[in-house]
């Protein structure tokens, strides 16, 4: 008798194990919505030991991948797809970069969490547009905080800024 | 045998309750907070955020005798504003213990202090222990803030019991807020209305029914990591030290201390989380109330509010 019941807390801890995920846009309508009409060039990289290190060093941020997602577009731009960590579950993202490294867009493509949703709003995200490497993006400094959805606003900003840090150590015309 | 048959109805109401709740919900399962069983963290609901969370509760096993205690609480929280939530609780509990006691007597558990029973009689009963209130307010985060901290209130009433326990929150974040470290300072004034003991010397207050004051000072720790995207797992340690009365600052009150320890287990999703964690009483109890041997065994404390392993599994739903 006494086994039995203490598997029945054990069988509800299985029990969500088996739930979906929310998807609000493929990496295909990502390109598209941020270059329309543009041809992307997919340019992968695996990023060395030595890169890894340097992108913690100028960002203070830890790649969670040594596969970098990039594309380049014909006009000299980059689509780049990462991830950061939610509340729960990764939050992929997407940045788009012009030629001279310069940030068009940010787009969340994947959002798993109960709330925080308004980092995709496109209000909060357009404080990124025009934002460079070297740019601080500190939470509550020159990027806002959305009360409620600290973390996930945080880890985006940080995300941003470990890419705009990853261009220009790995992608810039300038390190070739 | 009785002693199985209720132990298994606990198992029942417990687990079909439970489960319940997680079939309801597992189709569009995600989840949240508490990542602790026992230990709070400084995350608040968002302003106008909802949730319900259940908690069961087992306290299982003396050093002698029978001993099986559960306790249900069900709970529904509110974020006031982005830093304070409030939330509101039925408590519930139900006790099966016989012969529970050093001098190998039954006597009820603490919860139960009110209710008398036969030396030689099994208690085996439920009750209705109280409604509790609960405010939490974040002064600091530990996302935009060096360390996160909150303070906690909860009061208690009940038929027969009174409680308001307060609570000092800290909680520090690793590793890209994916490793989680916090500490509780908790202290609780209970009141509870026993009846009068005819053994009692007369001239106290033992003799005749009173309201029973005592404290309880906690201090726990507890660390946790999101070892992959929706679990985490982790360590929670406790040191509780319960006082005579509602001064904890007199060491000549002090009537006991226990340390417990054990792991955690944490899925959250989108709206649904469960939380399980299961502490064992570890050796350097103390029982000052009660010198005498065979209080404390193998280290441990038999006595009062203590026993040998807790099991804890909170389950909610954010909506």
């Amino acid at each position: 008798m006494k086994s039995r019941f203490y598997l029945l807390p054990l069988a509800l801890l299985a029990a969500p194990a088996a739930a979906h995920a929310t998807t609000y846009m493929s990496v295909e309508q990502a390109q598209a919505l941020m270059f329309p009409g543009e041809a992307l060039k997919p340019d992968p990289r695996a990023l060395t030991d030595a890169q890894v290190a340097a992108i913690r060093k100028d960002s203070g941020e830890s790649p969670l991948s040594r596969e970098l997602k990039a594309w380049r577009a014909a006009d000299g731009g980059w689509f780049i797809l990462d991830q950061v960590v939610g509340k729960h579950e990764f939050i992929t993202f997407a940045l788009a970069l012009d030629s001279a490294g310069a940030v068009r867009s940010v787009e969340i493509l994947d959002y798993r969490e109960s709330y925080g949703g308004q980092v995709r709003e496109a209000a909060w995200r357009s404080q990124f547009v025009g934002k460079r490497h070297g740019a601080a993006l500190k939470l509550g400094q020159d990027v806002k905080n959305i009360s409620g959805a600290t973390l996930s606003s945080k880890h985006v900003a940080d995300g941003v800024r470990r890419l705009l840090s990853t261009y220009a150590l790995v992608l810039a015309p300038s390190v070739h | 045998m009785k002693s199985g048959r209720n132990h298994a109805a606990i198992g029942i109401i417990l687990g079909l309750g439970l489960m319940s709740l997680g079939l309801t919900f597992a189709g569009t399962a995600r989840a949240d907070e508490p990542l602790f069983g026992y230990l709070y963290t400084t995350d608040t609901l968002p302003k106008g955020k909802k949730e319900i969370e259940l908690w069961s509760t087992l306290r299982e096993g003396r050093s002698q005798g029978d001993f099986h205690v559960w306790e249900g609480r069900a709970e529904v929280s509110y974020g006031l504003t982005d830093r304070l939530q409030v939330s509101g609780y039925l408590n519930v509990a139900y006790a099966n213990v016989y012969h529970n006691v050093p001098s190998g007597e039954t006597a009820p558990p603490e919860i139960f202090a009110d209710y008398s029973v036969g030396a030689d009689k099994r208690m085996d009963r439920g009750r209705f222990e109280g409604v509790s209130a609960e405010a939490v307010y974040r002064v600091l985060s530990p996302y935009t803030d060096p360390v996160g901290l909150a303070l906690y209130v909860e009061p208690t009433i009940g038929p027969r019991t009174r409680e308001i326990e307060s609570r000092l929150i800290l909680q520090k974040n690793f590793h890209d807020d994916r490793v989680v470290i916090a500490a509780n300072v908790t202290v609780g004034q209970e009141w509870r209305y026993l009846q009068g003991d005819p053994a009692a010397d007369p001239s106290t207050e033992d003799f005749r029914d009173h309201w029973d004051k005592e404290t309880d000072v906690n201090f726990g720790v507890a660390a946790s990591y999101r070892f992959r995207p929706n679990w985490s797992a982790g360590l929670e340690f406790l040191n509780e030290r319960e006082f005579a009365g509602l001064d904890p600052f007199d060491p000549g009150k002090r009537t006991n201390m226990a340390f417990y320890f054990g792991p955690n287990l944490h899925f959250g999703g989108e709206r649904f989380f469960v939380t399980g964690t299961f502490l064992v009483q570890l050796p350097g109890a103390k029982d000052y109330a009660n010198p005498a041997p065979g209080f404390i065994v193998g280290g441990i404390t038999n006595a009062d509010d203590f026993e040998k392993y807790r099991l804890r599994i909170k389950a909610g739903y954010y909506f």
